[in-house]
């Protein structure tokens, strides 16, 4: 089947077998491999991309519903001059160590940051359950997302 | 008719939570999927002459972000948030969730204590059932193969009613319950329990009532010794099992203390009112 869709701004298409998972098809069809597979059940959460300004486990989602829709991927926040607050924070503090959640972490923080640029500790803490390090650096990942949500909403008043 | 006509492999597509990880784990097994998540009559939510109707295909972040539901079913948006984590409630499905009907579904304990309905859509038309009778066994349901959940009903007598939902994991984000326990009461004039309802989710085949708990409480004064009595008669009445997360005694005791808990609160939002 023929599934079109828009990536990070772009339109593409591929043809893919009906089961394969949008995950799959970011990685193997379309080469952005910066969402990872990790535990292939939704658990960890290092797949996560935004569809339609919402996080899913692209693990979970069959490209065929992705179809006709709006993909965010960790590969579409930076520009060529400028990386995203949540990379600039996660990079100053350290929030990284074997990186293979931060794909994950850093969607699902955007998702968060998006609807709500100045969250609690505790929102940060539900908005990133589903995202697991197994480094187990989460004060610091947490406390990246609180920074980028400041810069964010500074940049934001200021505009 | 697709599903009626290939019924032996064809399943019908929700939001694939459970679905697409059963595909990758038993690949083969499946050689047709229907997609029914973008169904319009499958969606939404909204008050009828009835009651409150939640689509099917309504996911958990809908619940959570719809203001009818946090307004009449505060205790439904507060289950929906111990579904998953963001990312399997922005794709998983009320009605998915019931229909794989594993005895820790979330969703379930909540819908029970306000007495849901469900109405489920075949090729020979539609029919209405009380949810309790949904459900059959792990994993099993009375749908037949040709059949789809289409909505669930919470009936308009039920919309503000005081209850309370607990969920007993092991963590608080991506955790199977080991006991989940919604209460549902109202309080009469004079202060004695009315319409009791004791919901109980993984300690029994599937999601349950503590009948007889609910019974020993109606039409007594919600004092402490009622309370923790009716907590008493609903772990008689549980099957709970052992396995790694718990065992079978750690779950009755924690379903004396969660229905204690659910009851106890349920009653103070009844006197608030």
């Amino acid at each position: 089947m023929i599934v079109k869709l828009k990536v990070n701004g772009e339109i593409r298409s591929a043809d893919v077998s009906p089961e394969t998972t949008l995950l799959k098809l970011l990685r193997e069809h379309l080469n952005l491999t910066g969402a990872k597979l990790g535990c292939d059940v939704g658990d960890c959460g290092t797949c996560t991309v935004i569809v339609d300004g919402k996080s899913v486990n692209s693990c979970l989602m069959l490209a065929g519903r992705a179809s006709g829709r709006e993909v965010t991927t960790i590969e579409g926040l930076a520009s060529s001059e400028q990386l995203h607050p949540l990379q600039e924070t996660f990079e100053e503090l350290g929030a990284l160590q074997c990186g293979f959640c931060g794909p994950g972490m850093i969607i699902s923080a955007k998702a968060l940051l998006d609807k709500n640029p100045e969250p609690t500790v505790f929102e940060v803490r539900d908005a990133l359950s589903g995202n697991l390090c197994r480094c187990t650096g989460y004060t610091k990942i947490i406390e990246a997302v609180l920074d980028a949500g400041r810069i964010m909403s500074t940049a934001e008043a200021k505009s | 008719m697709l599903l009626a006509e290939n019924t032996a492999r064809a399943r019908a597509l929700a939001g694939g939570t459970d679905l697409v990880v059963d595909l990758k784990h038993a690949p083969g097994d499946v050689d047709l999927l229907v997609d029914v998540s973008q169904l319009p009559e499958f969606g939404g939510i909204g008050e009828t002459e009835e009651g409150l109707r939640i689509g099917s295909m309504v996911t958990f972040s809908e619940l959570m972000a719809s203001p009818i539901v946090n307004q009449m079913t505060p205790e439904i948006v507060a289950a929906s948030h111990t579904v998953g984590a963001v990312q399997t409630r922005n794709l998983g499905t009320i009605g998915g969730n019931l229909v794989t009907c594993v005895p820790s579904a979330d969703s379930a304990p909540s819908l029970l204590a306000l007495d849901a309905i469900v109405t489920i859509a075949g090729s020979d038309g539609k029919r209405s059932v009380p949810l309790e009778k949904f459900f059959v066994g792990p994993r099993k349901t009375i749908l037949e193969p040709h059949e789809l959940l289409v909505e669930i009903l919470i009936p308009k007598k039920n919309l503000g009613k005081p209850s309370h939902f607990i969920k007993f994991g092991l963590r608080k984000g991506q955790a199977l319950a080991l006991v989940n326990v919604a209460a549902a009461l109202y309080l009469n004039d004079d202060g004695t329990v009315a319409e009791p309802r004791i919901a109980l989710g993984a300690v029994a085949p599937t999601p349950m009532f503590a009948r007889k708990a609910e019974a020993s409480l109606d039409g007594k004064k919600p004092d402490e010794e009622n309370l923790l009595e009716a907590a008493r008669v609903a772990v008689s009445e549980i099957k709970p099992i052992d396995d790694f997360r718990a065992s079978a005694n750690y779950r009755r005791h924690l379903v004396q203390t969660l229905t204690y808990r659910a009851l106890k609160r349920s009653t103070e939002i009844a006197s608030e009112h």
